[in-house]
C-alpha cells in the first residue's frame, strides 16, 4: 500500500487477520484479534517471517521479532498504525 | 598471494607437530589411544591452552585476538584435521561464550574474555532430555531470588557439550512461567561459586563417536545465581541464542572440512601404496574418479565456507540465510563422501586399532557424524530456509545484490570489516546476495569463457546453473506458505537452494580471486599467456568447472549433462600434488614449514 492515506487500526487489523488464516490454513472467521497467536500454534520461528508481508503491504520497515512483542492481531495492528503515522507524520 | 588467515593456521599446525609422529603429544596413534578408552583429550587441550588458542575465540575488543571469524574457521580445521573430538571439545569455549560477544554488555564480555585467554572453560546449555530442538518447550527455569536481587536456577540441561570440565555455563532458562519466545533468558553461570549442593552433573553418556568428549548434563536444585549473570535482556534468550547460532553454524563448517581432509588423505595413502595385481589402486580409473570426486566435493564445501566465512563480517544481515545453509550443506556433502572413499580402502575402512593407521578412517567417519546433529540439525537448517522462501524468492527476482558486501565477502585480498553484532538479523530481509548475484555472474563467466580466458565448458555450466536456479525460484514462489507442517518435497527445493547457494559462492571466489591466484599459478609453472593449462587450479578454472559439475547434479538431480567426467581426471594432478607435498587438501595454497614461519 504506497498511497498516502494512512490505514486504519481496523484495516490493518483485517489484513492482517486474513494473512494468519492464510498461513494457518484456517477460516479466517475462526482468528481471534485478541488471541494470542501461539495459541493457534503459530510457530514462533515462523511468526518471524511474518514481518516481510508487512513490510511489503505497508511499505514500512519492522522488527522481525514484532509478533513475539506484540503477540496478538489487535496488538500488531495497533502497534503497526502507530508506527505508519509517525513515519507518514516525518515523511512530510 | 598468501591467505592471511592460512599463515596463522600453518603457524599452529607447526607448533602442534607432525601428528604422524607417535612421540608427539598431539598425535594421530595418541588420538586413537583416547578413543579407544573413551578419555578425555585433557593434555592436548593444555597444550592448545598453552599455544593462546582460547584467545582466538574471543573478539579483540574483549580482550583476544579474534577479528575476522575467516581466521577462527582456519584455527579450527587445524585441530579438526588431526582429531575432531579435540576440535569440538576445545572449541566448545566459543559456543558457551559467543551470547555473550553477540549481547552481552561490554564490562561481562572483557571479564569473560579474560577468563577464557587464562584458561576457563565455558559451555552452553541449551537442550533439554526430552525436548531437543524445541527449545521453548524448556522446563528449565530461573525465578526471582527470595530477596528479589539475582535467580534461583533448577531443572536439568542434558547432551551439554564439556558439561563436568565447564567451569562457566550460559544457560537458557524459563524466566516467564508462561514461556513463549519472551519467556527465556540468558544466564551466565558461575558453577565455580555455586553451593556445591545446588548443581550436579549428570552421568556422562556413552558414544559411538568422538568417544573421548566430556558430553553430559547438568542438574539445578535452586541455584542462587547473581543479578549480574543475565545476558542482554531478560526475555531476550531466544532472540540471543538463534542469533548466536548464526555465527557457530557457519563455523561448524571447520569440523567437516577437517574431517574431510583426514578422509581424503587416507584413502590417497591408500591407493598409492596399495598394490592389487602387480598395479598400484590409483592407477585404477575407477579408483581414481572416487578420488577426485570427493576432491572436488571437498573444494567446493571450502569455497561455501571461504565465502560463508568471511560473510559473518561482510553480509551480516544475511547470515540467517547464509548460516542455515553452510551448516546443512557442508556437513552433508562430507558425510556423503565417507563411503565413497571407504570403497577405496575396502576393508581398512572397518579396520580399528593399528592395523592400517590407528583405524582413523572408521574414527573420523563415526566422529563426524554428530556435526550433522548438533547447533541445529539438518533438518532444522532446511526448515529454517523454507521459512524464509518469501524473502528469497522476492530478492531473487529483483536481482537485489549488495554489491559492496559480496565484494567483501568473496575477495580474500580485502581485509575484512570489524564484526558489527548490530546487524545481525533474525531473517534476512534482503534475500541471499550471492544467490541474487548469479545472473550477473554467470554473464560475467560467459564472456571471459567468450574471450578464451576459461574453458566454454566453465560458460556452458554457469549458463545450465542460471536456468535451473529460474526454474527452481519459480517452484519455490509456488510452495504456499504455510505455519503448519512443510510438506517433504518443499524440503527438497531447500536443499538444491542450497546447492545453488555453493554453486554462487564458488563462482564469485573464483571471479574476485582469479588474478590473484592465476597469476601465481602463471609463474611458478613458468607458463605463457596463450597457453591454457589444464591442471592448474585457479589459471584454468579447474576447480570452478569440477565444483560446478558437482552442484548443478546436486541443484538439480534430473539433470542429465552431457559431461564426460574428465574435468576430474585433471583434477587428479593438483589433489596428488597437494597430498605428496603433505599440506593441506585446498583450493588455495597452504604454507609449508619454511613459509609460515
Amino acid at each position: 500500500m504506497t498511497t498516502t492515506t494512512i490505514s486504519s487500526t481496523t484495516e490493518i487489523r483485517d489484513w492482517l487477520r486474513e494473512r494468519v488464516a492464510f498461513y494457518l490454513e484456517r477460516p479466517i472467521e475462526e482468528i481471534d484479534s485478541a488471541a494470542r497467536l501461539v495459541e493457534y500454534g503459530l510457530d514462533s520461528l515462523y511468526a518471524l517471517t511474518l514481518c516481510g508481508d508487512i513490510e511489503d503491504e505497508f511499505d514500512i520497515t519492522v522488527p522481525p521479532t514484532l509478533a513475539w512483542d506484540f503477540p496478538s492481531v489487535n496488538a500488531i495492528a495497533e502497534q503497526l498504525h502507530d508506527q505508519i503515522s509517525e513515519q507518514r507524520l516525518a515523511d512530510r | 598471494m598468501r591467505y592471511g588467515p592460512y599463515a596463522a593456521a600453518a603457524r599452529l599446525d607447526e607448533r602442534l607437530g607432525d601428528p604422524q609422529d607417535d612421540g608427539r603429544l598431539f598425535s594421530y596413534a595418541r588420538c586413537a589411544a583416547l578413543d579407544e578408552g573413551e578419555e578425555f583429550p585433557l593434555e592436548i587441550c593444555r597444550e592448545l591452552d598453552f599455544l593462546g588458542l582460547p584467545r582466538a575465540y574471543v573478539p579483540v575488543e574483549y580482550g583476544g585476538t579474534l577479528l575476522g571469524y575467516d581466521e577462527a574457521l582456519q584455527l579450527m580445521r587445524v585441530v579438526a584435521r588431526r582429531d575432531l573430538t579435540v576440535a569440538i571439545g576445545h572449541g566448545k569455549t566459543f559456543l558457551g561464550a559467543v551470547s555473550v560477544w553477540t549481547s552481552g554488555d561490554a564490562e561481562q564480555a572483557r571479564r569473560l574474555g579474560a577468563e577464557i585467554a587464562g584458561g576457563t572453560i565455558v559451555s552452553w546449555g541449551l537442550t533439554e532430555r526430552d525436548h531437543g530442538s524445541d527449545l521453548l518447550a524448556g522446563e528449565v527455569r530461573a525465578v526471582p531470588g527470595p530477596d528479589g536481587s539475582g535467580y534461583r536456577l533448577s531443572g536439568e540441561k542434558w547432551l551439554i557439550n564439556n558439561a563436568t570440565r565447564g567451569h562457566q555455563l550460559c544457560v537458557l532458562a524459563r524466566t516467564d512461567t508462561s514461556g513463549g519466545p519472551r519467556g527465556f533468558s540468558i544466564l551466565l553461570v558461575d558453577r565455580r561459586t555455586l553451593d556445591p549442593a545446588s548443581h550436579r552433573p549428570l552421568p556422562a553418556v556413552a558414544l559411538h563417536g568422538i568417544r573421548g568428549a566430556d558430553i553430559s548434563g547438568v542438574a539445578f536444585t535452586d541455584a542462587a545465581v547473581p543479578a549480574t549473570a543475565l545476558v542482554g535482556t531478560e526475555g531476550g534468550g531466544l532472540e540471543i541464542v538463534l542469533k548466536s547460532l548464526q555465527l557457530t553454524r557457519t563455523l561448524c563448517a571447520s569440523l567437516s572440512l577437517g574431517a574431510a581432509d583426514q578422509a581424503l588423505g587416507l584413502a590417497v595413502d591408500y591407493a598409492n601404496e596399495r598394490h592389487n595385481f602387480g598395479r598400484p589402486l590409483v592407477d585404477l580409473p575407477q579408483t581414481r574418479r572416487l578420488l577426485t570426486e570427493s576432491y572436488a566435493d571437498l573444494l567446493l564445501a571450502e569455497a561455501v565456507t571461504l565465502v560463508a566465512g568471511r560473510a559473518i563480517n561482510a553480509l551480516t544481515g544475511e547470515l540467517s540465510v547464509s548460516s542455515a545453509i553452510t551448516k546443512y550443506f557442508v556437513p552433508t556433502l562430507v558425510d556423503r563422501m565417507f563411503p565413497r572413499l571407504a570403497k577405496v580402502l575396502g576393508s581398512r575402512a572397518l579396520l580399528v586399532g593399528d592395523t592400517y593407521r590407528h583405524g582413523r578412517f572408521q574414527k573420523v567417519q563415526r566422529d563426524h557424524r554428530i556435526v550433522g546433529i548438533f547447533d541445529g540439525s539438518t533438518m532444522v537448517n532446511l526448515h529454517s530456509l523454507v521459512n524464509q522462501f518469501p524473502a528469497l524468492v522476492r530478492g531473487y527476482r529483483r536481482g537485489r545484490v549488495d554489491l559492496a558486501g559480496l565484494q567483501a565477502a568473496a575477495t580474500l585480498e580485502e581485509p575484512l570489516g570489524a564484526f558489527d553484532r548490530t546487524r545481525l538479523e533474525l531473517v534476512s530481509r534482503p534475500g541471499s546476495s550471492p544467490v541474487q548475484a548469479l545472473p550477473l555472474a554467470v554473464e560475467e563467466l560467459c564472456e571471459l569463457a567468450e574471450a578464451g580466458e576459461v574453458g566454454t565448458v566453465v560458460g556452458t555450466l554457469a549458463t545450465e546453473l542460471r536456468a535451473a536456479t529460474d526454474r527452481l525460484i519459480e517452484q519455490m514462489a509456488g510452495h504456499r506458505p504455510t505455519a503448519l507442517d512443510v510438506p517433504a518435497e518443499v524440503f527438497a527445493l531447500a536443499e538444491s537452494y542450497a546447492a545453488c547457494f555453493a554453486a554462487a559462492a564458488a563462482i564469485q571466489l573464483w571471479l574476485r580471486n582469479r588474478k590473484a591466484f592465476g597469476s601465481d599459478e602463471l609463474r611458478h609453472s613458468g607458463l605463457q599467456n596463450s597457453e591454457l593449462r589444464h591442471s592448474e587450479l585457479w589459471y584454468s578454472g579447474l576447480w570452478l568447472e569440477a565444483a560446478l559439475t558437482r552442484a548443478l547434479a546436486l541443484v538439480d538431480p534430473t539433470l542429465r549433462t552431457e559431461l564426460s567426467g574428465e574435468v576430474f581426471d585433471r583434477l587428479a594432478v593438483p589433489l596428488f600434488a597437494q597430498h605428496a607435498s603433505g599440506r593441506l587438501l585446498s583450493l588455495l595454497p597452504y604454507p609449508g614449514e619454511e613459509e609460515s614461519a
